[in-house]
């Protein structure tokens, strides 16, 4: 049991640091948003579950309802972050920024 | 002129660093603010209110005066809100959108006028086509985060929560949906005489309560004096006066958080907007 927790968190900061270093190292608005909706969401997942299963080790029926509630809190970011980050980038695109693109003959 | 300035900001800056020092450090139990009245609501506030959650037996019972007036000033920021923005003059340039072919069609004379129906929508000048994932998201959101409001309501007295914090997230719903769709959805659920009515009827529960505990025989605010009103166990009767004062708080915040982003966001025209 808390073999699994300790790889739920850590995967969890994997990808927390992953989505961290890559809004800072995406070169432009819109690849920055893309670490930025996919690795937080799946970091909250990821963390999340293993605290969830952390609360579980005094298990009853409070512990299980706590539980829940943190899955309801993921569900909610699910649905939530991924849309937030649709309009950011429909914003931009109808404020008329264009993507970046790699410069022709720089190789 | 910016040196000047920039002298000024740095003086007073000095001086309210210099006034920080003579404040108690923080958490210091010899401070006077915990000497005196802090220590009686940590050790009695429980066995007075059976209230389970000291911070609302602290907002909404001792002082309760204080809480009514912040739920006033709340619903006069709405007023004045409305007071300054408020435009009832139409507007002189209209624009519809032929649903089906999507061409707008603008109106500059005031006289004419367009059915508004299946075949034309009237759109503001600059609409934007709404997003449908958006949308659909913000539609299965919204009753959970009303639903959530609602319970931070409901639960003020025994869990962190209250009147203030759910009135915000309902209002929030509503600005999500003026978001989401336009601001004449939302519009066309809550009218404009429903939300000044409601910001009204909010402070005039808070204020009724009160007044129906000294109509019992009590001080203003007084709780206790309501328990043959209800047929509960009386002890329990200060925890349901607070729910009651904190639903009132919550009708008012609601609505006075519509009023403002409203009037703000479609410069007191109520019709087009974000």
């Amino acid at each position: 049991m808390d073999i699994l927790v300790i790889i739920c968190l850590v995967l969890g900061f994997l990808f927390f640091l992953g989505g961290a270093v890559g809004i800072l190292r995406m070169p432009d608005f819109y690849s920055s948003l893309h670490p930025a909706g996919k690795l937080d969401t799946l970091g909250i997942l990821a963390m999340v579950m293993g605290l969830a299963l952390y609360n579980l080790h005094h298990f009853s029926l409070e512990a299980v309802l706590v539980s829940i509630k943190m899955f309801l809190i993921v569900f909610f970011v699910f649905l939530s972050s991924p849309t937030a980050t649709h309009s950011i980038v429909d914003a931009g695109m109808r404020a008329g920024l264009r993507p970046w693109t790699q410069k022709k003959g720089k190789e | 002129m910016k040196l000047l300035g920039f002298i000024i900001v740095c003086l007073t800056g000095t001086f309210l660093l210099y006034g920080t020092s003579d404040l108690p450090d923080w958490g210091d139990p010899n401070s006077p603010a915990s000497l005196h009245l802090s220590n009686h609501y940590i050790e009695k506030a429980v066995a007075e209110t059976e209230v389970p959650n000291l911070v609302t037996a602290v907002l909404a019972d001792y002082r309760g005066f204080d809480t009514m007036f912040e739920t006033a000033v709340v619903f006069t920021a709405g007023l004045a809100c409305f007071l300054l923005l408020r435009d009832f003059k139409p507007k002189e340039d209209r624009y519809y959108r032929h649903v089906p072919t999507g061409v707008v069609l603008h109106f500059k004379d005031k006289a004419r006028q367009l059915r508004v129906g299946t075949e034309f929508e009237a759109v503001d000048k600059d609409w934007v086509p709404s997003d449908m994932v958006i949308k659909t998201v913000c539609r299965i959101l919204i009753p959970f985060i009303q639903i959530y409001a609602l319970y931070v309501v409901a639960h003020g007295d025994f869990s962190p929560g209250g009147g203030f914090q759910g009135g915000v997230i309902f209002g929030s719903s509503f600005i999500l949906l003026a978001i989401s769709y336009n601001l004449k959805t939302l519009m066309k659920r809550v009218s404009e005489k429903f939300l000044g009515i409601f910001s009204a009827v909010g402070v005039l529960i808070y204020v009724g309560i009160g007044a129906i505990a000294m109509v019992m025989g009590g001080n203003f605010l007084d709780y206790s004096t309501l328990a043959p009103l209800l047929p509960v166990n009386p002890g329990h009767i200060r925890a349901l006066g607070m729910l009651g004062v904190e639903i009132g708080v919550g009708i008012a915040v609601m609505a006075v958080m519509a009023i403002i982003y409203i009037n703000i966001v479609s410069q007191g025209r109520h019709d087009e907007g974000l």
